[in-house]
């Protein structure tokens, strides 16, 4: 391998990228054969994707867009299970002692060194200031060094292009819901770099609703993957909780249904009935994805497009799969989501976001700093 | 052999590149641009002025605190990642030590003391020896009037150095004999970092890069809570 620095061979136009909303039009590149010759032109392009919002020290290695030579995920859920939520101080610890283990791995994985690498990408926001910082410094660190572009993403774009992996035909515009433990959105993508968010939590994300409500019912951390195998075994129409919003816009609430699941449980053992945490579990997880499916497929339809996509920790939910997959086939709708391990937070899907951007000539500020409260629109 | 030093364990960010022939530059500020923004554009500075790249570096030594945990963690990331990079060793220092180390020309007990916030200090008591400093204790983190407790328990005559001593002047100065360190003092730089660096180069007594870790010195707020529940 040449281990010589030099700068990327193509001049292009150096863009300040604070948040994705500063895109411009021109930068969009619109039609698929456009797209279909720069994919051409880029398939040796090689990403080093960071991401560290939250709990996961990722470290990903794609090439051409598509092609994930090494993703390399390092939890620290096992430090926060007890306290039965992330603790963003020790998250900030794990990512430090995390990051460079895993960048020598996601190396050794994918067979290149850093000096093959075209540009950095790196989680800048949304996310937890203390974890963000440790992938933007290592990010700023490689950047420097190589001599490379460093693109800052955005997280919540990155979990839509955690599709664009897998799925060749995925195209915008599209629709989807992006539903992990930190958000809920739903949000339309007219092309490549826009977004508008049409609906968003009022109060808990999806994923925290259920974490919650998992605490609650005493059945473990992460709440998402206990509730949903609990939720096998049980009846999803034995009780009847509330959907809240079904009929009010895009928003999503989950406050309301968390206090009727308690006051359930309360007034049951009140009654000294005994408790079939399999069909709580089961109603609580069909009135969450009841709703989500809903307006996701009002919003498919009202914005007449075809192309739908569930994205983050929670489109891992095997119900909310199963019924969004029916109601997108009932409406004529292509139904996209990533397999599992580029549904949780992970940085081929932050390296493939940041392919897309550096193929439109998009380059980060090399000062770009960490945003926690960084919006997709 | 070309070290470059990172510090950033106090509000001030420090970078020095160095050389057993002596400093070749250094860049510090103490407020406005946060640790992040500051460190690689003052490293590419220094590079470009002194004709310097990367590739001239034998390795990184990084300040490891105890300080002030984002600015901290930003200097040691960052560090690890150059060093890893770069192939080249890393040397982790504390803070503390370069903070001693500037004052050393006293035989007074010097006590460094870095503003650790929530109304605490980090300090320790270092003592000069020929060509340097040794530290007679270990770390410790809490109130001014411990620090002042453990002080006028002691027959010595102290010289107090850092931004903690400043800040708490008038409450540790009730001790007997005590003389505090300059305004230029006040915070740990990397010239003295790179300094203390290069013995251990030549040692080739580096850190692990994958274990080295921040002096923290005080467990995470959940962990304390959980302890305290359980009791
Ligand atoms: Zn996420």
């Amino acid at each position: 391998m040449a281990r010589e620095v030099s700068p990327p061979s193509v001049d292009v136009p150096k863009v300040d990228i604070p948040g994705i909303a500063d895109v411009t039009p021109e930068m969009i590149i619109q039609t698929e054969t456009e797209i279909e010759e720069l994919v051409k032109f880029d398939e040796q392009t090689l990403i080093l994707g960071i991401e560290t919002s939250c709990d996961e020290t990722g470290v990903a290695i794609l090439r051409g867009g598509d092609q994930v030579l090494a993703n390399i995920i390092s939890s620290s859920a096992d430090l926060h299970s007890k306290y039965g939520g992330v603790v963003p101080e020790d998250a900030s610890r794990a990512h430090v002692q995390a990051m460079n283990p895993a960048i020598a791995e996601a190396l050794r994985k994918a067979d290149v060194t850093l000096w093959d690498m075209s540009a950095i990408a790196v989680t800048v926001g949304p996310g937890l200031v203390g974890s963000l910082i440790v992938g933007v410094a290592a990010a700023k660190a490689l950047a420097s060094v190589l001599e490379v572009p460093l693109l800052g993403i955005n997280h919540l774009e990155a979990h839509i292009y955690a599709n664009f992996l897998e799925h060749p035909d995925f195209a915008p515009p599209c629709i989807g819901l992006i539903v992990s433990g930190g958000h809920t959105l739903l949000v339309h993508m007219p092309a490549h770099g826009l977004y508008e968010v049409l609906g968003e939590t009022l109060d808990d994300a999806a994923g925290e609703a259920f974490d919650k409500i998992a605490r609650y019912l005493g059945i473990g951390y992460p709440g998402g993957p206990a509730i949903d195998q609990m939720a096998l075994g049980g009846s999803k129409r034995a009780i009847k909780f509330p959907r809240a919003m079904m009929k009010k816009g895009y928003d999503f609430s989950f406050s309301g249904l968390k206090t009727s699941v308690r006051d359930y449980i309360r007034k049951q053992e009140e009654a000294g009935n005994e408790i079939n945490l399999a069909d709580v579990c089961a109603s609580f997880q069909e009135a969450v994805v009841e709703v989500q499916v809903h307006k996701t497929i009002k919003a498919a339809q009202e914005y007449n497009v075809t192309n739908v996509f569930v994205s983050g920790g929670v489109a891992a939910n095997s119900r909310l799969r199963e019924l969004m997959g029916a109601f997108c086939e009932e409406n004529d709708l292509r139904l996209f989501y990533p397999s599992p391990v580029y549904c949780t937070d992970n940085a081929a899907m932050v390296a493939c976001c940041g392919h897309y951007r550096f193929q439109r000539g998009i380059r980060a500020d090399p000062n770009i700093e960490p945003d926690p409260n960084l919006h997709l629109a | 052999m070309l070290v470059l030093g990172i510090e950033t364990s106090t509000p001030a960010s420090s970078v020095t590149i160095g050389s057993e022939q002596g400093i070749i530059g250094s860049c510090m500020v103490t407020r406005g641009v946060s640790h992040g923004s500051f460190i690689l554009p003052a490293v590419e500075f220094l590079m470009k002025e002194a004709d310097l790249s990367y590739r001239n570096l034998s390795a990184v030594a990084v300040g490891l605190g105890p300080g002030l945990y984002t600015g901290l963690r930003v200097g040691v990331a960052t560090a690890k990642t150059l060093a890893q990079a770069l192939s080249v060793p890393i040397i982790g220092v504390s803070s503390l030590d370069l903070l001693a180390f500037d004052v050393r020309y006293s035989d007074k007990l010097i006590c460094p003391v870095i503003d650790a916030k929530r109304k605490e200090v980090f300090f320790g008591f270092y003592r000069q020896v020929p060509g340097g400093i040794a530290r007679e204790s270990s770390y410790v983190v809490g109130s001014p009037e411990r620090l002042l407790a453990e002080m006028e328990g002691s027959k010595d005559d102290f010289l107090l150095v850092g931004n903690g001593a400043l800040l708490y002047r008038e409450r540790l100065d009730g001790a007997h004999k005590v003389e505090f360190g300059s305004m230029a003092n006040a915070f740990p730089r990397a010239a003295s970092l790179v300094e203390l660096a290069l013995p251990r180069l030549y040692r080739e007594d580096y850190d692990r890069l994958f274990d080295l870790e921040p002096l923290y010195m005080r467990r995470s707020d959940a962990e304390i809570n959980w302890e305290k529940k359980a009791k």
